[in-house]
């Protein structure tokens, strides 16, 4: 069998927002991010992994991790658009996509796998974390997702085998283009961007998630401490926010950012129940403020099991072992 | 003797006067339904910028209008400035702030006159946002004795102390060793003013900039540090002049918090520096906050020396992000202004500059007997 | 100077005064701060900032890191916005890592601000070679900062003056740098226990004489007096001027002087070339060339950097012997 290419895309942008200061973060410098990329391409070279395509970007984070392999591998280089911006990444998971990678590692936060995921919907990713705020991607250590890909990728393990379709939510917005979040979907009264952060609870109209994980931060936690939702749940949670809500909870919005939210209604959201509203407003997925909706502008989303594959590494690790790959 | 003791203690009222007056703000954080104990308990630093400005929606239209307000004086002010300077009208070299108007204009909704800042060779639009005015500027500018500093600073040294603007700089890295040694001062005054401190990536590579930031984190000190990332020092790319593209990756090794916001979206800079500037008024200590901006016109004038170092392609690419025309589109959006009211409202600067333009050529300039004046202090005088 | 009525006489070292000069301005002074390197805990690695951290605590006296561009930008930035810090620059040959913070921002900020700023700071240095400290830690390089328009400049040559000229300094609305001499350190002298100034800008006639007079800088007025006593021996009467201040310089002093002796030699420990000894030169052909009968002469330090060996260094800085020579020279003895 031939060795597959594995797809690298590491978001020199993550870990560097307004969180930092909210949540008494260090900024992530990108000499680590190149160092942990470093680390993942051992792992799978030491595995048999050995062709990668990975995605340019304006830090030579990837590239310049590879560049440091010299021949023992095999790089086939995607070039970025350059904008500086999520379009980068976008694009990137286009262009990577034709390179047919079987999987591909995503170094960043929640937002960076989401922007993969617009350009490759059916893309098989493994995501790492590099800041504070992540519930998409893996806290684990290079080496280790490296060496599972290097076993995916020599065909020691089969896609079949450690990857499984996650949810998503699909968001239409009337007159303008579709978009996406793999965790939360939230609409809040905040009339801009900005600075993306959701910083402030009092904002927050309603909350839909693809999980509600009580051991996490951000909006699956807000969800997660008051019915559990589990990623292997075949439905979503759809929280509804108000002053007069009963519910009250303490839940970390942010790392180290304790808010009280008032929630009027929960509901567990069965797969491709439609859940509409209209502007104006701002909606945030995965973390971050993404679209202003125009007053009266129609907004619907809805969850299902259509998004990407995950590769689990500790199955494929085990796989490996019991398979003597290493040995 | 008598005299010194006297000084020292006349200056001192107006220190005290300005802790009273900042006291007030953070009794209505105080009051704000913190709700539990568990809350008040695990956000020991009011963390209340999202929330300022009232309104349920974020910041209020007033804070919205005073933003763009802001940007657009900026933005008329160098253009007619810097063609004031090509047609030969004004002396020497202006360095413009055109393309970067989010920064100044976001961070300083922040900040009073009681707050102090430092400013850069392209200073023009952090003392406008500080609340300058066009009459002593243009007549600055003209190096007329009616300027803010009587003709004798310019373009480059401009500068208000009642406006707690510590000067534009014609020293790259000037000004932040002087808004560290600013909040130094208030620090030991015990007010809760912050010292804001602009620079750009050029100078995040002069040693002072190390230093200050350094004594900075190393004090606690309310300063925050405002790295204006416009990619170039001068004529020279960012990429062949530092090895990070992130200045906020330096953050960590002073020992501070490190944020990237963008420059050319003034809500951004206006959330990030809120935060920022928050942390410092309730002792966190310093910020390096930077914001990607761009720089539309030359280093020195509009179209300035010609020189070949970036193409016209990137300069239209950034001009697609202009932070003036972008929220002028929500702010009609939003129903805050009208396409009328914006046209009413930039008509009237335009007016207001071509006054001021007027005023500042028909003032008198400096007399003789002014060369020798201010180069000490001297009693009585 | 005001000196009303002598107090119990009472001798104390230069470095000791420096010490109770600084200590006088932080009672004085509310907004006073000292910051320097290794000022606090260590009491400043020449003593005489020995106990101001326990009597001011730390808010006061504040031991910086080895940053100098940081440390005198704290002095601009510190003072221009209501403070009177005492900055203090361990050696003078350190002014090269703070040079803008010092020439062009500190010197020029009132002026560049149509005279809106204000910056009551005083920097302590010092100057001088003696200790075999070698290039980098002896210099005399007070005329950098006279160049500076905005600044004063001044160098206590002895205890007395070096307490009350840091009172001066620190009471004054101006940048001033006070140049100590690390060779003068245990020099004594009476000492008043209560606070007085010493006028910046006042030259002040040391000895009295007929015959030549001398204009001295810092420790040189000590030569300068050894050498009028030695030149007594051949039968010469010299004045001894103590400059003092640098910047502004006391040129009625020096001339009203000169209309008495017709002749001068100046004499200062930075190297003659470019010294502040050429300058004054000028000034004294400008003002009273008339009343010259010989050439305005200077002893100064040869064009080299500062030497390491006691061998050579000891040729390097004037002395009372080489003032005798030069001063038969003048007079073509």
């Amino acid at each position: 069998m031939t060795v597959q290419t594995i797809g690298i895309v590491a978001n020199p942008a993550s870990g560097k927002d307004v969180r930092r200061l909210v949540a008494r973060a260090s900024v992530f410098d990108n000499r680590e991010k190149c160092a942990i990329i470093r680390r993942a391409l051992s792992g799978a070279i030491n595995a048999g992994g050995y062709k990668f395509a990975f995605l340019d970007d304006s830090h030579n984070i990837a590239g310049g991790a590879l560049l440091e392999l010299g021949e023992d591998c095999d790089a086939k280089r995607v070039p970025s658009l350059g904008t500086s911006s999520v379009l980068d990444t976008i694009q990137g998971a286009v262009s990577l996509k034709e390179l047919k990678p079987i999987a591909t590692l995503i170094l960043g936060g929640d937002g960076t796998s989401r922007a993969f995921v617009k350009g490759w919907r059916d893309s098989v990713l493994l995501p790492l974390s590099t800041g504070t705020n992540n519930v998409f991607p893996r806290m684990s250590e290079a080496t280790v997702a490296g060496a599972a890909l290097g076993v995916l990728a020599v065909g020691g393990v089969t896609l079949d085998e450690v990857a499984v379709p996650v949810k998503i939510i699909d968001v239409e917005i009337e007159g303008e283009s579709p978009d996406l979040a793999l965790i939360d979907a939230v609409v809040t009264r905040d009339r801009f961007i900005g600075s993306r952060a959701l910083l402030d609870g009092d904002m927050i109209n309603r909350i839909l998630l693809t999980r509600a994980e009580p051991t996490a931060v951000g909006m699956t936690a807000v969800g997660g401490l008051i019915r559990p939702t589990p990623e292997d749940e075949d439905a979503g949670l759809h929280l509804t926010l108000g002053r007069t809500g009963k519910h009250q909870v303490h839940a970390p919005i942010a790392p180290g950012l304790y808010e009280t939210l008032r929630v009027k209604k929960v509901e567990v959201t069965p797969f491709n129940k439609v859940i509409e509203f209209k502007g104006p407003c701002v909606l945030a997925f995965d973390g971050e403020r993404e679209r202003e909706i125009q007053p009266g502008q129609t907004v619907r989303m809805r969850v299902s099991r259509t998004g990407p594959s995950v590769l689990d590494i500790d199955k494929t690790m085990h796989l490996a072992a019991t398979r003597k790959v290493f040995n | 003797m008598a005299q010194a003791k006297k000084k020292a203690a006349a200056k001192k009222p107006a220190a005290k006067k300005t802790a009273a007056k900042k006291a007030a703000p953070k009794k209505s954080a105080a009051k704000k339904p913190a709700a539990k104990k568990v809350a008040a308990k695990t956000r020991k630093a009011p963390r209340t910028v999202a929330k300022k400005g009232a309104s349920n929606q974020g910041p209020s239209n007033k804070t919205l209008k005073e933003m763009h307000l802001k940007m657009l004086r900026i933005r008329r002010f160098e253009e007619r400035s810097g063609k004031l300077m090509e047609d030969g009208k004004v002396p020497g070299a202006l360095h413009l702030y055109v393309g970067q108007e989010a920064v100044a204009s976001g961070v300083m909704q922040h900040l009073t006159s009681e707050d102090w800042i430092t400013s850069t060779h392209r200073g023009h639009g952090h003392l406008l946002a500080k609340g300058g005015e066009f009459k002593p500027m243009f007549a600055e500018l003209f190096g007329r004795s009616t300027g803010y500093c009587k003709g004798k600073g310019g373009s480059m040294h401009i500068s208000n102390m009642d406006l707690g603007m510590l000067g534009a700089n014609g020293i790259v890295g000037g000004g932040p060793p002087i808004a560290m040694g600013a909040a130094f001062s208030n620090q030991f005054q015990g007010n809760k003013n912050v010292s804001v401190a602009f620079f750009g990536d050029g100078a995040s590579n002069e040693g002072s900039v190390h230093e200050a930031a350094n004594m900075a984190a190393l004090y606690k000190l309310p300063c925050i540090f405002v790295c204006e990332n416009n990619g170039y020092g001068e004529y020279t790319r960012q990429s062949k002049h530092q090895a990070i593209v992130d200045v906020a990756d330096r953050a960590s090794g002073y020992g501070m918090p490190g944020v990237i916001c963008d420059g050319m979206d003034v809500m951004s800079v206006y959330e990030a520096a809120g935060e920022a500037i928050e942390l410092a008024r309730s002792g966190g200590g310093p910020t390096l906050l930077e914001c990607k901006t761009y720089r539309y016109y030359d280093h020195v004038g509009i179209r300035g020396m010609g020189l070949n170092y970036r193409t016209d392609e990137e300069v239209e690419e950034w001009k697609k992000k202009d932070a003036i025309n972008n929220f002028e589109k929500r702010l009609i959006q939003l129903g805050v202004m009208s396409r009328k009211q914006l046209d009413a409202l930039d008509a009237k600067i335009c007016e207001d500059i071509e006054e001021a333009i007027q005023y500042a050529s028909d003032s008198p300039f400096p007399t003789p007997d002014q060369l020798l004046e201010d180069v000490y202090y001297v009693k009585g005088a | 100077m005001s000196e009303a009525k002598k107090p119990e006489p009472r001798v104390l070292p230069y470095v000791l005064a420096i010490n109770e000069g600084i200590r006088t301005v932080l009672s004085e002074q509310d907004d006073a701060f000292l910051a320097g390197e290794d000022v606090a805990e260590a009491g400043s690695v020449y003593g005489y900032c020995g106990g101001l951290l326990d009597q001011f605590g730390p808010r006061r006296v504040i031991d910086t890191p080895i940053s100098e561009k940081g440390i005198m930008g704290l002095g601009v930035g510190a003072s221009a916005t209501g403070c009177r810090p005492i900055i203090d620059l361990m050696f003078m040959d350190f002014i090269g890592e703070c040079m803008d913070e010092v020439a062009n921002q500190m010197a020029k900020m009132r002026y560049m601000f149509g005279g809106k700023a204000t910056l009551p700071v005083t920097v302590l240095t010092m100057g001088g070679a003696g200790g075999s400290m070698a290039a980098q830690h002896s210099q005399s390089l007070e005329a950098w900062l006279a160049h500076l328009p905005g600044m004063k400049v001044v160098m206590p040559s002895d205890a007395y003056d070096a307490k009350g000229m840091i009172i001066s300094a620190c009471r004054d609305d101006n940048p001033v740098f006070v140049v100590l001499n690390k060779s003068s350190l245990a020099m004594s002298m009476e000492v008043p226990e209560e606070s007085y100034e010493v006028p910046l800008g006042e030259a002040i006639v040391r000895k009295q004489g007929t015959d030549l007079t001398i204009v001295a800088f810092g420790r040189m007025v000590h030569e300068a007096l050894d050498a009028a006593e030695q030149l007594k021996d051949v039968g010469l009467n010299v004045e001894v001027i103590d400059a003092r201040s640098v910047q502004p310089f006391d040129t009625a002093t020096v001339v009203t002087s000169i209309k008495k002796t017709h002749r001068a030699l100046i004499v200062h420990e930075a190297v003659k070339f470019g010294g502040i000894g050429g300058e004054i030169t000028a000034q004294i052909q400008e003002q009273a060339f008339d009343y010259l009968d010989a050439p305005v002469m200077r002893v100064a330090a040869p064009f080299s950097p500062v030497p390491f060996s006691p061998a050579l260094e000891s040729l390097y800085i004037p002395n009372a012997a080489s003032i005798v020579a030069k001063v038969k020279e003048t007079l073509e003895l």
